[in-house]
């Protein structure tokens, strides 16, 4: 008979189911869009993060022991070890390797130019295409982990004598994009002129094989800039940064399973022999603070929608007890007990939560699309946990919302409402 | 807790005394009604019928004094006891008829055979045959007239069969046409064997009924006060020349 009840109620009086539905929907798109959100933020923001360039910096164990580095932490020049170039690719197979962006290794040191003058030379990749485990066409280089170098001109190709000059030391000698400059016989052109805000700006940046070929390094190379897709450090991460070993095996392997910068790190010393991986933490810390504070900022928001779909619903609930105060009051006078009456009231918002919860999923999708268009680009991906949170959420506010008018039935004398007292 | 005289009375109050406040809606009320007996409670508004009829129906409790329906003491059920109480043992006919605006006739039957114990369609449809309803199985309460919507009350107030049945005001909201079919079905229904209570202040409607109780300011009167107090309220030449009749019978 409840059922029958139930079908009847939704069939001959749809207004206020279609309200509850409403408010359900509203809620439960707001709620999916923000999930969704919040799970896909992190690998965004981290993306849209990469702009601050590298996040790890590779050196020789050596070279990384030593107290001073040369000009810069990421510029460790001096230093007589070096790493092979030929491990490289075993960076593209480590357990995280789906969160490496990009790499580009480096080689510097001092080049005499066939006109006498001495200059700085940065070796690295542009947009070397490389052969990795897994991926056919891979690309890596300064492209992909320095978006914020600024060329003038064009970027060289990695497999032609083309450099990019340094803006500092272009405008010291009147070099232009397009020029050609000689070093050992060869000539060299001049693709474009990079600023990047950084000591490159004094040296002349050229594909790798000509940096190796110029020092006599073949094969080798004195660091690496990694950008990884990282999530925010905790206390765990940081407890494994400063000792792996204090870790027990369950710990262990909690941290080696999450992308955090420094398990990333970890890894990759493991993948490339005498290397030592350092987060850059100017960039990897403010990636971790900024992402956090977002996805407080939508847990926040969800629960403020959350708690407003709850009110929401026990208003209505509240507003459709008083309207069917009189079937309640029947219902108990012809010998309901207080719980068939609110079990009624009850299916009714559950049915309802459902059915609004559902096109809520469907709208917070396209919502979720919508704000990843806008913001990134690209739409969020659909992620299909969100389907069942959203569902038991949505019929949790419903059962809350109700929750206060059912205790409202249980106190409801039926004499009263009978004769239109209460 | 039954009586021994279950079988020969069907209601039966004991200085029955309701108040609310300092306001003495009841005061001593002894009533007997036999089984299978038609009485009509009696008087004017503020009378204290609906009052007696809701502690009757199990819908309120008495302030003081014993009430004994079906030889089982009311005065003594929780509310639980009461409310089980309602579900087996009396039928409620309301003048405004309380249907379920989105159920059709037939569930609205159906319903209190739901909270008595479990569905029984051909019996429902049987209770709405007797009340000449058999064409108006599946039509909402919308699509009913009055004297219909009160017969499909009715129905849902015979359906499981209970020793008892109470109308309040059952015809206050019908036409002179409905109001005799109405009553015309709690005639058969008499003659059947059903105990029937009906509250009115209607004295036309009370002379259909096999004996009237008369109240006033709360106590059980003798009738010519209460029936003139009552006939004065009562619209129509016709009720009020049929009260002064039957209030000079002996």
């Amino acid at each position: 008979m409840i059922l029958r009840m139930l079908r009847q109620s939704w069939r001959r009086n749809p207004r206020r189911k279609l309200l509850s539905i409403a408010t359900v929907f509203l809620a439960a798109s707001l709620l999916s869009a923000l999930m969704l959100v919040s799970i896909d933020i992190g690998d965004q923001m981290a993306r849209e993060m990469k702009s601050y360039g590298a996040n790890i910096l590779m050196l020789p164990a050596e070279q990384a022991a030593l107290p001073s580095l040369g000009d810069g932490e990421d510029n460790p020049l001096a230093g007589q070890s070096s790493l092979d170039e030929s491990e490289l690719p075993n960076i593209m197979d480590i357990f995280w390797r789906n969160n490496i962006a990009g790499f580009a290794p480096l080689l510097s040191g001092e080049v005499k130019l066939d006109d006498g003058l001495a200059v700085k030379v940065v070796g690295t990749f542009f947009d070397k295409r490389l052969t990795v485990p897994d991926e056919d066409d891979y690309h890596t280089g300064q492209r992909t982990i320095s978006p914020f170098w600024h060329v003038q001109g064009e970027w060289p190709d990695d497999e032609k004598d083309e450099a990019l000059a340094g803006s500092a030391l272009a405008r010291a000698h009147g070099w232009r994009a397009g020029m050609e400059l000689t070093v050992g016989g060869a000539p060299l052109r001049i693709a474009g002129l990079l600023t990047s805000g950084g000591e490159e700006e004094d040296a002349l940046v050229v594909p790798l094989r000509l940096a190796q070929q110029w020092l006599d390094m073949p094969g080798k190379i004195q660091a690496v800039r990694v950008s990884a897709l990282t999530v925010p450090e905790n206390d765990l991460s940081k407890r494994a940064l400063r000792d792996p070993d204090s870790l027990d095996a369950e710990t262990y392997d909690l941290w080696y399973c999450t992308a955090y910068v420094s398990s990333i790190a970890h890894q990759l010393e493991e993948a490339v022999s005498g290397s030592i991986a350092r987060p850059i933490w100017q960039v990897a810390a403010s990636e971790g603070v900024i992402i956090e504070k977002i996805q407080s900022l939508l847990i926040m928001a969800t629960c403020a929608a959350l708690l407003a779909a709850a009110m929401g619903i026990a208003s209505l609930m509240t507003s459709v007890l008083m309207e069917r105060s009189r079937e309640i009051g029947l219902m108990k006078a012809l010998g309901a007990h207080d719980w068939q009456a609110s079990l009624l009231f009850y299916a009714e918002a559950i049915l309802g939560s459902l059915a609004g919860g559902l096109l809520g999923c469907l709208a917070g999708w396209g919502l979720a699309r919508v704000i990843g268009w806008q913001l990134f680009d690209e739409p969020l991906r659909f992620s299909w946990i969100v389907a069942p949170c959203v569902l038991l959420i949505s019929v949790f506010i419903a059962v809350a919302g109700t929750w206060f008018p059912a205790r409202r039935i249980a106190r409801l004398y039926p004499v009263e409402v009978l004769h239109g007292r209460a | 807790m039954k009586k021994d005289m279950a079988n020969a009375i069907a209601v039966e109050t004991r200085q029955v005394g309701k108040k609310f406040g300092s306001v003495t809606a009841l005061d001593g009320i002894d009533i007997r009604v036999g089984s299978g007996e038609f009485v009509a409670l009696m008087g004017a508004s503020g009378s204290g019928k609906t009052t007696l009829m809701n502690i009757l129906t199990c819908l309120d409790t008495a302030s003081s004094g014993e009430v004994w329906l079906d030889g089982v003491n009311a005065a003594t059920l929780d509310e639980e006891g009461r409310r089980e109480f309602r579900a087996r043992h009396i039928g409620l006919v309301f003048q405004q008829f309380h249907l379920i605006p989105y159920l059709n006739a037939l569930e609205n039957v159906m319903l209190a055979q739901h909270y008595h114990s479990v569905v029984d369609q051909p019996s429902a449809r049987a209770a709405l045959e007797l009340v000449g309803m058999e064409h108006r199985l599946e039509h909402l309460p919308s699509q009913l007239s009055g004297g219909e919507q009160q017969r499909v009350c009715i129905a849902r107030a015979l359906v499981n069969r209970p020793p008892i049945i109470f109308a309040d005001e059952p015809t206050g909201n019908l036409d002179e046409e409905n109001e005799n079919r109405v009553l015309d079905i709690f005639e058969k229904l008499h003659a059947q064997g059903h105990t029937i209570v009906m509250v009115t202040h209607n004295p036309v409607l009370g002379h259909r009924a096999e004996r009237i109780v008369y109240l006033q300011h709360g106590r059980i009167v003798d009738a010519p006060e209460a029936i003139s107090a009552t006939a004065r309220q009562t619209n129509g030449s016709r009720a009020f020349a049929m009260a002064a009749s039957e209030s000079a019978r002996p």
